[in-house]
């Protein structure tokens, strides 16, 4: 343990040197512009800017580049709770109850929270990397397919709990998002799957597309059917000091926050996209363990503070797998692994031995990373709050340009803006039926990765089932599974066996 | 139309979704649990899908017949009218002119047709606003995020 602080004192010596410093900064900035802006996420942010790195030193580069990512991530929440679109996939939750806050003037409150609670998870989960990386990575190499495709099977059913409506429904909506998700290239065979012929369909259907067409387009279509008078109006923004959250609300957030950064820190460490599957079961657990549940998906503070906790918990612990065993285990982090070649420097066992400064110096500049976003964000709340202050009949058409325009951004591409409208007419359908888009959208991202799970340990055990449930770590998640599936049943029949034995 | 109905309606499109997503899958290889094939997955999703909806419209006729009046569990969104038409008419006209215009020249089209499409009457004010969204985003994304935005005929 001593050693580990020496070297992150090293490390810090690194990291506030004057270019570092600057570098951490211009990150941080850059991150929070490019996660603000809808389409443009951290992995369009990182490769964009990975020219730029070019002439730097690997620890600078590397140093500005994560800035980039957790900028982003934190910039994402940003839109998601002022105009209900998600800068990012991590974001979709924060739009569930950090719009509604913003829908109730309480757009300053919802972003502070944010801020703060990204402040002290990825403190928290910078103290853990330190202490934890060696025997956690090594625990990470226990998951094999049984287990990760147990795992995801969990991550669905807590998701379909997340919503708060229908189970059956959510169940419905992810099942959708996981075929949708089989569109392409076969990731096993490299067969063609649903594409009808078309070579633009053989990636796969653009998942920024979906985001932003489900959450960002159906919001402005749901929006733009209203009458008149309500396109004039404007959400109230209160005073400069309202704006601030109240000590009542810091203390709602404390313990969201804190349970927050520990289940992103531990889901960091596993394959997946560790800050979405993050954000969902800290809203989950928020929701389960809040005295007032019904208050979540109708502006709860703490189902704004938990998730953004997780969210940024785990981007700092999904840079565990990426040095300690060179695997990335998200977009974001294999782009920064490329980054990292690059420079010539070649993550695994060996990096903290070979390339100390780098490792030693990247975790400091995190810390130092999320002391100059806590710095540049809170001043700037009022400002992001006044955005609000826009009538929709203006805001409305604004957003659309930068749908479209970010969505043009990901890949260059005229189709991905028809795909991105396509789905935004299903949105808004979805919505008039009363159907969620978050658990398509999830199911959608980890739909191959299942996909590849399931058949490889079908594949390991000869066609056996029995490998879900011989395992322990898999028979683990699939137990939750049950339970969680179980637990609402069980409550609606004791409400109901309580209704028959009370009937006044 | 009622919310039960609506939900209905969304039951049906995704059990018949499911029935379509299981028949295109029986066209492709499915292997077997050993060695799967292509349409396994596939295939076993259209079949859950199926099932899912088919317990979700078992469950609204169930809550129908059981209390005939129950409160809407959806909550009413404005239907497609005019607005909306001419809304989504003018965002098509813009993504279909996208490549031809350039970046500057359809983000401006596309601000003047929603502004008008969303009651805004002075032709100033929407022409004002229109260009003042279409210099700011060409300076953002063009000129200081560098990034490669279709210049058209114009060559912008």
């Amino acid at each position: 343990m001593l050693e580990s602080l020496q070297h992150l004192f090293a490390g810090f010596g690194v990291a506030t040197t004057t270019v570092n410093l600057t570098y951490c900064l211009i990150g941080a900035i850059v991150g929070t512009l490019v996660g603000v802006l809808p389409g443009l996420g951290p992995i369009a942010g990182i490769a964009l800017l990975i020219p730029a790195t070019f002439g730097l030193s690997p620890t600078t580069a590397l140093i500005m580049l994560a800035g980039i990512y957790y900028g982003a991530m934190y910039g994402g929440s940003t839109t998601s709770i002022l105009l209900n679109v998600p800068g990012e996939t991590a974001s979709v939750i924060t739009c569930i109850d950090g719009y509604r806050m913003a829908q109730k003037g309480r757009a300053g409150a919802a972003l502070a929270i944010c801020a703060i609670g990204s402040f002290i998870a990825g403190t928290l989960a910078i103290f853990g990397m330190v202490f934890l990386a060696p025997p956690l990575a090594e625990a990470a190499l226990a998951f094999g397919p049984a287990e990760y495709f147990s795992l995801m099977v969990c991550g669905f059913v807590v998701l379909s709990n997340v919503t708060g409506g229908s189970i059956v429904k959510s169940l419905m909506m992810a099942v959708v998002g996981l075929i949708i998700g089989t569109v392409g290239l076969d990731p096993v065979t490299g067969d063609a799957r649903f594409t009808f012929g078309t070579t633009y369909l053989l990636g796969g259907i653009e998942f920024v597309a979906v985001a932003i067409g489900l959450f960002g387009i159906g919001e402005i279509l749901s929006n733009v059917g209203k009458p008149q008078a309500a396109l004039d109006q404007s959400v109230t923004v209160p005073r400069l000091k309202e704006l601030y959250p109240s000590l009542q609300d810091l203390k709602q957030s404390i313990g969201a926050i804190l349970r927050g950064a520990g289940i992103g820190f531990g889901v960091g460490l596993v394959p997946g996209p560790a800050p979405v599957i993050a954000t969902y079961a800290s809203y989950m657990v928020e929701k389960k363990t809040s005295r007032h549940p019904e208050t979540f998906g109708h502006g709860a503070v703490e189902g704004v503070a938990g998730p953004e906790a997780a969210n940024n918990a785990a981007c700092q612990s999904a840079f565990i797998p990426l040095f300690v065993l060179g695997i990335p285990f998200a977009p974001p982090t294999a782009i920064l692994l490329g980054a990292l070649l690059i420079h010539g420097v070649v993550p695994g066992p060996m990096m903290i031995s070979e390339h100390p400064e780098v490792f030693w110096g990247v975790i400091a500049s995190m810390y130092i990373g999320n002391f100059i976003l806590l710095l540049l964000n809170l001043p700037f709340v009022p400002l992001f709050a006044n955005i609000l202050r826009i009538p929709k009949r203006v805001l409305l058409p604004l957003v659309m340009v930068f749908c479209i325009t970010g969505m043009y951004t990901v890949n260059n591409s005229i189709p991905d803006i028809w795909v991105m409208l396509l789905f935004g007419v299903i949105g808004y359908t979805m919505r008039i039926g009363g159907f969620e888009g978050a658990p398509l959208l999830l199911a959608l991202v980890l739909g191959p990765k299942l996909e590849v799970a399931f058949r490889q340990a079908l594949m390991i055990s000869h066609g056996d089932f029995g490998v879900f449930l011989s395992r322990p770590i898999s028979a683990f998640f699939l137990a939750a599974t049950f339970l969680f599936l179980c637990v609402p049943l069980v409550r609606a029949a004791a409400r109901r066996w309580q209704a028959r034995a009370n009937p006044a | 139309m009622n919310p039960q109905g609506r939900e209905a309606i969304g039951g049906i499109i995704l059990f018949l979704f499911g029935g379509a997503t299981l028949a295109l899958s029986l066209g492709m290889p499915i292997g077997n649990f050993r060695a799967a094939g292509t349409g396994l997955f596939p295939m076993i999703l259209g079949i859950l899908l199926m099932t899912l909806s088919g317990l979700f419209l078992a469950g609204l006729v169930a809550a129908k017949r059981k209390s005939p009046s129950a409160p809407p569990a959806v909550p009413a969104e404005p239907p497609f009218g005019r607005q909306w038409a001419m809304f989504m008419g003018a965002t098509v006209l813009a993504v279909a002119l996208f490549g031809t215009l350039g970046f500057p020249l359809t983000v401006f089209l596309l601000m003047a047709l929603l502004l008008r499409s969303l009651g805004m009457r002075k032709w100033g004010g929407v022409a004002l606003l229109s260009l003042a969204t279409a210099l700011s985003a060409y300076v953002l994304f063009v000129k200081i995020l560098k990034i490669p935005l279709p210049a058209g005929l114009p060559g912008l």
